[in-house]
């Protein structure tokens, strides 16, 4: 770990941010969102789908800004050549994510603060929900980093995204299929990171923490690998 | 001797394919070396191994006193610069701004950013964004990127090669100055004008295998017939061997004012990477 060259990556990616047209537009998802929900009468107050409706956001941000933040800010280093020369730069691999997931960090906690101002946000004011947000932070930044790694293109990076993050980060959706309480599909759905964050609620049990924190575990596992196989040509 | 690179029996196969066979080579400290051979012939993979971005199957591989396993280390990292077809800019970024990141990441003072703008002549367009620049200005701004800490070993592949010849030379009197001033240049080209002129020495690339190795000038002598070519006013082109008994006849052309020029057999490192290697060094 380098300050000077994680800072030095931070302002390169945060220049090339206020640049891009595409990932300037990914913030404005989650706000239109928190707006139609507060449209339709839902939060503010001691609404009964209210911590239902902020994971919806949670998830829809962390998906749609952060994941994507990463996917295509890698995909396009990847893509444009531009990751090789900072990898045969000084800097460390941890250095470049470093880097880059603070302008991540940076727009993802803009988006949510904006987002659940509008619909609320009283349900996460305490140390297990703020962990939780964490958790999923790191999860989806790593499995974003793992995705814009392992595809070829940005065309590929987004179309292998697209999947990824409806499972992951519009899981709370499943409620609106109508599914029947003892579907298979929900059982799966429910030890799913958003889901295990909305589970929180619900109990005093540390134990969905826990279960969030082997999703991030895996989704560094599957960073890692993908990291290996971008150092060299063989 | 001082050796910046030591190639000791270097082998790499890709699948079933072997690029390279059992390669041998020292760079010397200071020289500029080149690395001569047609498309396919193992040149980005010979230079992918001397700077990490690839591993050798056999063999072993010394840079900068370094073996294969440390050119991850970023102390081997901060002493050499490349600029290849992988060498890229960031296009929504100004030059000064992509100079900038480089200058920091490889821990080099910020005033080194004007000092090599000016060394590849691009000050005029420090605030232009990449995407705007043409084709040899952006080559021009990646070996600025290639050179802004002042490495000691510098890795050119086929840097000139999708140049107009302006741009090339601009290029070569940027490496020349870089040279003098004790950089190690290792420099892959199919254009032997650009070997010729550059190169301390050349080593001929042949699928895989690494066929001679030599100043410019000695391969040009081992490689000429040694005969004299003369050209007479009355447009007959002579060919005399350089032996004692045709003395006379060279004498009596002298003699008679008849020679409007004479040149010994020198043949062009393209003629002699043909005839080594039975191969064209452009097709
Ligand atoms: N990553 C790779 N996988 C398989 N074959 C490769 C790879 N890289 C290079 N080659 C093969 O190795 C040979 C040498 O390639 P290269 O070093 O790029 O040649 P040059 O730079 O002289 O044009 C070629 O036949 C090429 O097809
Ligand atoms: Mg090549």
């Amino acid at each position: 770990m380098n300050v000077q060259r994680i800072s030095a990556i931070f302002e390169k990616d945060m220049k090339d941010f206020m640049r891009n047209i595409t990932m300037l537009m990914m913030p404005s998802i989650s706000i239109i969102l928190a707006l139609v929900y507060n449209g339709m009468g839902i939060g503010g107050g001691e609404d009964e789908y209210l911590i239902f409706t902020i994971y919806v956001i949670v998830g829809v941000t962390f998906s749609a800004v952060t994941s994507v933040c990463m996917v295509t800010m890698m995909a396009e280093e990847k893509e444009k050549k531009t990751l090789r020369g900072l990898m045969l730069s000084p800097a460390s691999f941890v250095d470049i994510i470093t880097g880059k997931s603070l302008v991540t960090g940076l727009i993802t906690f803009i988006t949510l603060v904006i987002s659940l101002l509008i619909i609320g946000f009283e349900p996460l004011l305490n140390v297990r929900a703020m962990l939780g947000l964490i958790l999923m932070f790191l999860f989806f930044l790593m499995l974003g980093i793992g995705i814009g790694l392992f595809a070829k293109s940005v065309a590929a990076a987004s179309a292998y995204s697209m999947p990824v993050m409806f499972l992951f980060g519009f899981t709370p959706m499943i409620e609106l299929f109508g599914l029947g309480e003892d579907s298979i599909a929900i059982h799966i759905a429910g030890v799913f990171p958003i889901m295990q964050a909305v589970e929180l609620h619900d109990t005093n049990s540390w134990l969905p923490l826990g279960i969030i924190a082997i999703w991030v575990i895996a989704a560094a596992l599957f960073t890692y690998i993908c990291f290996k196989k971008t150092r060299t040509d063989d | 001797m001082d050796n910046t690179i030591e190639v000791k029996g270097m082998r790499k196969v890709f699948g079933r394919k072997t690029a390279i066979e059992q390669v041998t080579f020292n760079v010397e400290k200071g020289e500029i070396f080149g690395l001569l051979g047609p498309s396919g012939s193992g040149k980005t993979t010979t230079i992918k191994i001397l700077t990490g971005e690839s591993t050798q199957t056999d063999g072993d591989v010394n840079v900068l006193g370094m073996d294969s396993t440390r050119f991850g280390s970023s102390d081997f990292k901060s002493k050499i610069g490349i600029l290849s077809d992988n060498s890229a800019l960031y296009e929504r970024l100004t030059v000064h701004d992509n100079l900038k990141l480089f200058c920091k990441l490889y821990n080099a003072p910020l005033k080194e950013v004007d000092v090599i703008l000016k060394e590849v002549n691009m000050e005029d367009e420090r605030t232009t964004t990449i995407s705007k620049l043409s084709k040899g200005m952006k080559q021009r701004v990646l070996l600025a990127k290639a050179l802004i800490h002042k490495p000691k070993l510098v890795f050119l592949d086929e840097p000139t090669s999708a140049l107009d010849p302006g741009n090339a030379a601009q290029i070569h009197r940027g490496l020349q100055k870089l040279n003098e001033a004790g950089t190690t240049i290792f420099i892959t080209t199919h254009n032997m004008e650009e070997a010729t002129e550059l190169c301390d020495r050349v080593a001929f690339l042949n699928n895989g295998r690494l066929q001679e190795l030599d100043s410019p000038g000695a391969l040009r002598y081992k490689y000429s017939t040694h005969a004299f070519h003369v050209e007479t006013f009355s447009g007959k082109r002579l060919v005399i061997d350089n032996e004692p008994e045709n003395a006379g006849q060279i004498k009596e052309l002298i003699e008679n004012g008849e020679i409007k020029a004479i040149n010994t057999d020198n043949p062009t490192l393209g003629q002699i990477f043909l005839k080594v290697t039975g191969k064209e060094l452009v097709s």
